[in-house]
């Protein structure tokens, strides 16, 4: 009967404790708990759609066009050896490889196609080496690899875990298969140095590997997979093992061997003194030996500068459609007629 | 990672589900046809759940193999270094939260401030715990240890490759729903072109007809339908009862 009473529950206004008044259960109003927080209500309008793309188109094909000409001024020299380092009357190859005994040195020449600017990067790539094998990449121990007083943590390490009862340090397939092959080049019948250092992740180098771990019991037993480490240098300096364990993610990869920092003139030729030690004849793997300069954007990949083009391409394409399909639209947007259940149902 | 399911894509997920608005509340009122997408099973037909998952698989596919093709065996960065799988995986892993993200924000109808937030946000965070992740000592963040701050976030390529991929995975859905909008429109679509373009003029006048009539013819299911339908034999069978000999083939209703 009190209006006033009646007004003020209704309005859902806080509680005052003084004439009894009817409880009002209605929620307190809020744009948030009613929705209607302000808002704006994108549309798919034609304007917006051909500029959307048009801007896509303008922003993608001068990246294209720059990451292409990146990727065109990188100068490349890859080698393939593991065929032709290995003599022509040798049948069984894995024998050939696995015997220490036969002398593995190789020569090849290399001949730059264009001029090259220091720094040059030396890499070496495998083909077809799954370092991206779930059971390959689970295989070693990280606190051994940090902590001296770890050095018998062996475990996730098999089958590389322990050799005469002792620990393994680096344990692990990873760091048992690590490359061996080495190089050394000759620029013009001049030595060409190649500077071994910093070749690894810092963060590797600094947080991830000790430099207070040697090598102990490594490559001992009667498989040897790879690199034999030397015992007296800490694994934070052990540069080629950083580079290798830190596992590649596709079949084929390269890896950092070092740089060379003298310019390279086209039409020089190089001669590679190399030792083929590392055994990919048993799984079809090949070995190649690159020289590499770099830009702004990495290596030689024209795919990321065709795959822009493509794409820049397509939107201006889709725009030119678009702009077409709205000029000559068959329909008006919003006529009921071609609502999809309507047009089944034809009498009504 | 599998924190990624519950943080990166479930909040703008959620946020598009609490608060998006097809048709505002106004018009939902004066178009009671709207109501017709439930039981026409307009919205979860199977051939729409489908159509989205394919275009899941879709984009999985585009970002994998785009993010491959661009980050082979090269270097990436200007210092020689090539990448491995850490890096790989931090950068695929960057394109699908930027394309999960951007394409919540082209599905989303009706943003507000909280589909910024959680959009935005969504993204920001992602880089936020790649760089406080990468810095928890190695014995915790393994692999991925200092790859954004030390790898990624100085790498040029990086950034081009994110780009692309997030742009390339979304064209095919953005492309499919303007040509779904403006040539295959739902009906709550159209009423938002009326939405649109009630803000300029005011034409729902003589569409506000037509979709009246629309409103009241007979319907299939529910009530009414059976109240309909019952209608209709109660007739027939009044007329059967009075006119027996007359006209035989006006009975055959139904």
């Amino acid at each position: 009967m009190n209006s006033g009473d009646a007004a003020g529950s209704s309005s859902g206004g806080s509680g005052d404790a003084g004439a009894p008044r009817r409880a009002s259960r209605k929620p307190k109003y809020s744009k948030f708990t009613q929705q209607e927080l302000p808002a704006c209500k994108p549309i798919l309008t034609p304007k917006w759609v051909i500029s959307v793309f048009l801007l896509v188109g303008v922003i993608f094909v001068p990246i294209g066009v720059a990451s292409l000409l990146a990727s065109n001024k990188v100068v490349e020299i890859v080698d393939r050896y593991d065929d032709a380092c290995v003599p022509s009357n040798v049948t069984n190859k894995l024998a050939y490889i696995q015997n220490s005994t036969i002398s593995k040195t190789c020569r090849r020449t290399l001949k730059v196609p264009k001029d090259m600017k220091q720094p040059i990067f030396v890499y070496y790539q495998l083909n077809n080496f799954y370092q991206n094998h779930r059971r390959y990449v689970k295989s070693r121990n990280d606190q051994q690899l940090r902590d001296a007083s770890k050095a018998n943590e062996t475990t996730l390490c098999d089958p590389e875990k322990t050799r005469d009862g002792m620990a393994i340090v680096p344990c692990g397939l990873i760091a048992w298969s690590t490359f061996n092959d080495t190089y050394t080049f000759q620029h013009n019948t001049n030595n060409l140095s190649i500077d071994k250092t910093d070749i690894s992740w810092k963060s590797d180098r600094d947080h991830k590997f000790g430099s207070d771990v040697f090598p102990k019991n490594f490559q001992k037993g009667p498989l040897i997979g790879g690199k034999t480490l030397n015992e007296s240098i800490p694994l934070s300096e052990q540069e080629d093992l950083i580079v290798w364990m830190r596992t590649a993610a596709l079949p084929t990869f390269r890896k950092l061997y070092g740089r060379i920092y003298v310019d390279l003139k086209e039409n020089d030729t190089i001669t590679v003194t190399l030792d083929n030690n590392y055994n990919t004849y048993s799984f079809d793997g090949k070995k190649s030996l690159v020289l590499s300069t770099s830009t702004w954007l990495g290596g030689k990949n024209d795919f990321l500068g065709l795959a822009y083009l493509t794409v820049g391409g397509l939107c201006f394409f889709l725009a030119f459609a678009f702009t077409l399909l709205y000029l000559i639209k068959p329909r008006k947007l919003g006529d009921n007629n071609y609502l999809s259940w309507n047009r089944n149902s034809a009498g009504h | 990672m599998s924190l990624y399911n519950v943080l990166f894509t479930s909040l703008p997920v959620i946020a598009m589900g609490v608060f998006d608005q097809d048709v505002s509340a106004r018009f939902c009122l004066k178009y009671p046809m709207l109501y017709q997408e439930g039981p026409q099973n307009l919205l979860f037909r199977w051939s729409r759940l489908l159509g989205w998952m394919l275009h899941g698989v879709g984009s999985a596919v585009i970002i994998f193999f785009l993010t491959i093709a661009s980050l082979k065996h090269q270097a990436f960065r200007k210092d020689g270094e090539v990448i491995d799988l850490s890096i790989l995986g931090a950068t695929a892993y960057t394109c699908v939260v930027w394309a999960v993200n951007m394409q919540m924000a082209i599905t989303v109808n009706y943003f507000t401030l909280i589909q910024h937030i959680c959009i935005w946000s969504g993204i920001f965070l992602w880089y936020l715990f790649l760089i406080i992740y990468g810095a928890i000592t190695p014995s915790f963040s393994t692999t991925f240890f200092m790859v954004f701050s030390e790898a990624l976030g100085g790498a040029p390529a990086y950034w081009v490759v994110t780009l692309l991929v997030a742009v390339a995975a979304l064209i095919p859905y953005f492309t499919l729903a303007v040509v779904k909008t403006w040539f295959f429109p739902d009906y709550h679509n159209k009423i938002q072109w009326l939405q649109h373009a009630a803000k300029h003029a005011d034409p729902e006048e003589e569409l506000g007809v037509v979709l009246r009539q629309f409103s009241v013819r007979s319907t299939g299911v529910g009530v009414s339908a059976r109240r309909d339908a019952k209608l209709v034999r109660t007739n027939s069978k009044v007329i059967h009862a009075d006119s027996s000999s007359q006209s035989q083939a006006t009975v055959e209703l139904t």
